[in-house]
C-alpha cells in the first residue's frame, strides 16, 4: 500500500477513454452528470459516441437497451442512487431479462459523496443489483482494480454493474493487475480471522489487520471485487482455515456484500461472522472521516468486530 | 392511395386470424389479454404484411425494420402475427404461457422475430429510441423502428421522457403507434387517468401526429405510408390509432373485464364463431374443444 492515492473517478474516466479506443461500438450515455462522474473524459475523446439524455434515468437505461439490441456496447452513466432506485425496472426488464450487453457504472456509492446526504449516498445498490438474474456486480478496491473490472466488463457478454466511490484510494494492486469474474484475491495470510472486504473497504480491512497484528492477532484479508459471481471456494477455504470472519462493505449490510458472504458460509462452512457496513439506516451529510466513524465503519470498528468473532469461536479464550 | 383488392383481402384475413389465434392461445394457455390483442389486430396485420421490411427466413437481417411492443401484454396478437408471417410454425403459438414455451409477456429469448422483451408498461418507447439511434449510427436511412403503445400506458412518465428525447434527437426514423382502445385494466381511460388532449401532447413534445381509425385497413395503410415516407422531416411520427378494446366480439368490446381474462372453452367456441360471422369467414369453433388438458385446471382470471 505504497504510492499516492488515486481518485477512483479519474481512473473511471481514463479507462472509459481507453476502452473507447478498443471498442469502436462503445457508446457512453449520460444523464447530466458527466463532469461529476468524469465520463466527461470520454465525451472529449469521442464526442460522436457520447450521448446526453438529460435528467431522465428511466430513458437512459431504455435507450441503452435499444442500442445494445442494435449491436452497440453502451455504458449508461449516472449516480448509483438513480440507477439502482429510479431506473430499477428498466435495468431489470429492458436489460437484465433479455441479458443485454450493457455496462452500468454506479457513481457516488456509499458514504463518501461530497456531503450530498442520504438521497445521494447510495447504500442499497449492491443488494438490489445482485438480486437481478443475469447481472454481474463488482466493487473495486483501487484504481487498478476499477480499470481491470471495466476491461472485464467489456469482455464478458451480458449486463454488468460496477461501483465507483468518490474517493482517492491508495494503490493495492499494480498496473498489471487482472480481474476475473468470481475470483477473489488473498491479500494477506493469517490464521485467526478472515476479513472479507469489497470496494474501498478492502483498504480498511488491511488497516484493521495492521491494528490486530499489534495485538498478535493474525488476520487474513481477502478482497472480493467480484460480488456476483462470488468466489465460493476462497470464502469457504479461508473461513475453514481461520474459523471466523468479518465482512466490510461501503453499503448497507442488508442483503448486500456481507449477506452474500454469509450465504456462502452458512452453506459451506458455518463460522461466527460480523458484518461492517451501514446498519439499516440512511446515510448522512458530513465529512468523509466523520461519516465512517459515525457509521462504525473505520478500521478500528473492523478490528473490534474481529476480536468479537474470535471470542465466539468454540473453545477459544481471548 | 388505392389498395389492390387482393392485398386488402389478405390483410383482412390476417387480422381475422390474429384474433382467432389470440382467442385460442389465451384459452389454451389459461391466461392472457383478449381486449388489447383484438384492438391491434389490424395494426399488426398492416405492419407485418404491408409496411415493415422483415425477413422471416433471416430474422437478424441487418437492414430490417424493427417493432417494439411496448404494451407487451398484447403478446398473443404479436405471436400470431409472427407465426402467420412465417417466423415459426403456427402450432408453436400454443406453447403460450406453458413452462418453457412462449412467455405471457414478451421474452425475445423464446420467440423468434421478437425485437425486445417487456411487460412493465411505459418502457418500450425508450428501447425504440435506442434502436432508432442505433440505425442512425449505422447509416441506415431507410430503416424504421415501430413502437406500439397502449393508451393507458401513456400515464407512465417514462413514455414522455422517451418522447422528449426522440424529438430532441430528431428521430424521423421512429414511428410510434398508440393503440387508443379507450379502456385500461380496470375501467375507461378518462375515468382511470385522463390522457386527453393526446394529439396535442405529442405535438407539444415535438412529434408529427396522424390520427386514424385503427380498424380501417386502407386508412392504416395510408397513415403508415405518410408516417414512413411523407412526414419525416427531422421529427418522429406518432400514429394515434382509434380502436375498440375487444373489437370483434360483442361481449369483449369496450369491456375492461376482458382486459386480463381467459375464456372457458365453451365461451371461446362462441367467440370464434362470432368472429367468423362478423368478418365474413366460414364458421369455425374452438379447435381444442374437449381436450382434457383444457378442461382440467381451469380458470384464468384477472
Amino acid at each position: 500500500m505504497n504510492g499516492a492515492a488515486i481518485e477512483m473517478r479519474d481512473a473511471f474516466g481514463q479507462t472509459l477513454v481507453e476502452l473507447g479506443a478498443q471498442y469502436p461500438n462503445m457508446i457512453v450515455l449520460d444523464a447530466d452528470l458527466h463532469t461529476s462522474s468524469k465520463a466527461t473524459m470520454f465525451k472529449k475523446a469521442y464526442p460522436e459516441r457520447f450521448l446526453q439524455v438529460g435528467i431522465a434515468e428511466q430513458n437512459l437505461f431504455g435507450i441503452s437497451a435499444g442500442l445494445a439490441l442494435s449491436g452497440f456496447l453502451p455504458f449508461p452513466s449516472t449516480f448509483a442512487a438513480f440507477a439502482s432506485r429510479r431506473a430499477l425496472d428498466q435495468i431489470a426488464i429492458s436489460i437484465c431479462f433479455p441479458n443485454l450487453n450493457v455496462k452500468i457504472p454506479g457513481s457516488y456509492v456509499g458514504l463518501p459523496t461530497s456531503r450530498a446526504g442520504a438521497s445521494h449516498n447510495c447504500i442499497e445498490d449492491i443488494a438490489i443489483m445482485r438480486a437481478l438474474p443475469n447481472m454481474r456486480v463488482a466493487d473495486p478496491a483501487d484504481a487498478a482494480d476499477l480499470r481491470a473490472i471495466m476491461h472485464a466488463a467489456a469482455e464478458v457478454r451480458g449486463p454488468v454493474y460496477f461501483r465507483i466511490a468518490r474517493l482517492a484510494m491508495p494503490p493495492i494492486f499494480g498496473p498489471d493487475h487482472r480481474f476475473e469474474w468470481g475470483k477473489g484475491v488473498l491479500l494477506r495470510e493469517g490464521r485467526d480471522v478472515t476479513l472479507f472486504g469489497t470496494g474501498i473497504m478492502t483498504t480498511f480491512c488491511l488497516k484493521a489487520a495492521d491494528l490486530l497484528a499489534h495485538e498478535g492477532i493474525r488476520a487474513e484479508v481477502v478482497h472480493l471485487g467480484s460480488i456476483k459471481p462470488i468466489d465460493r471456494e476462497l470464502i469457504a477455504s479461508s473461513a475453514a482455515r481461520t474459523g471466523c470472519a468479518v465482512t466490510a462493505e461501503n453499503a448497507t449490510i442488508n442483503g448486500g456484500f456481507g449477506a452474500a458472504v454469509l450465504e456462502v458460509l452458512s452453506e459451506e462452512c458455518p463460522v461466527p461472522v460480523r458484518r461492517i457496513g451501514v446498519r439499516d439506516r440512511w446515510a448522512d451529510s458530513g465529512g468523509i472521516k466523520e461519516l465512517f466513524t459515525h457509521h462504525h465503519m473505520q478500521p478500528e470498528d473492523i478490528a473490534e468486530a474481529a476480536r468479537k468473532v474470535i471470542s465466539q469461536k468454540k473453545g477459544v479464550q481471548v | 392511395m388505392q389498395l389492390p383488392v387482393e392485398k386488402l383481402t389478405q390483410l383482412e384475413t390476417v387480422a381475422y386470424q390474429i384474433r382467432r389465434l389470440s382467442v385460442e392461445m389465451i384459452t389454451y394457455g389459461k391466461w392472457g389479454h383478449i381486449g388489447g390483442s383484438f384492438s391491434m389486430a389490424e395494426i399488426l396485420a398492416v405492419l407485418y404484411f404491408h409496411v415493415m421490411k422483415v425477413d422471416a427466413e433471416n430474422p437478424e437481417w441487418e437492414h430490417r425494420d424493427r417493432l417494439v411492443l411496448s404494451k407487451a401484454h398484447g403478446s398473443p396478437a404479436l405471436y400470431a402475427a409472427l407465426a402467420l408471417r412465417g417466423f415459426y410454425p403456427l402450432e408453436k403459438v400454443y406453447s403460450y404461457c406453458e413452462l418453457g414455451g412462449f412467455e405471457g409477456h414478451t421474452d425475445m429469448a423464446r420467440t423468434p422475430g421478437l425485437e425486445s422483451s417487456g411487460g412493465p408498461l411505459g418502457m418500450g418507447l425508450s428501447v425504440a429510441v435506442g434502436m432508432a439511434l442505433g440505425m442512425r449510427f449505422k447509416d441506415n436511412p431507410r430503416g424504421r423502428v415501430f413502437c406500439i403503445l397502449g393508451d393507458g400506458e401513456c400515464n407512465e412518465g417514462n413514455v414522455w421522457e422517451a418522447a422528449m428525447s426522440a424529438a430532441h434527437y430528431h428521430l424521423d426514423n421512429l414511428i410510434a403507434v398508440v393503440d387508443y382502445n379507450k379502456v385500461m385494466a380496470k375501467g375507461f381511460v378518462w375515468d382511470e387517468m385522463a390522457i386527453e388532449p393526446l394529439a396535442e401532447k405529442w405535438r407539444a413534445f415535438g412529434w408529427e401526429v396522424i390520427e386514424v381509425d385503427g380498424h380501417d385497413i386502407p386508412a392504416l395503410v395510408e397513415a403508415f405510408y405518410r408516417a414512413r415516407w411523407i412526414l419525416p422531416r427531422g421529427k418522429p411520427v406518432v400514429v394515434i390509432a382509434h380502436t375498440v378494446k375487444g373489437k370483434g366480439v360483442e361481449m369483449a368490446e369496450f369491456n375492461y373485464r376482458w382486459h386480463t381474462h381467459a375464456p372457458d372453452p365453451a365461451t371461446a367456441d362462441r367467440m370464434l364463431r362470432e368472429l367468423a360471422r362478423t368478418y365474413g369467414f366460414p364458421e369455425q369453433g374452438y379447435s381444442k374443444l374437449g381436450e382434457p388438458e383444457v378442461k382440467e385446471n381451469f380458470y384464468g382470471g384477472e
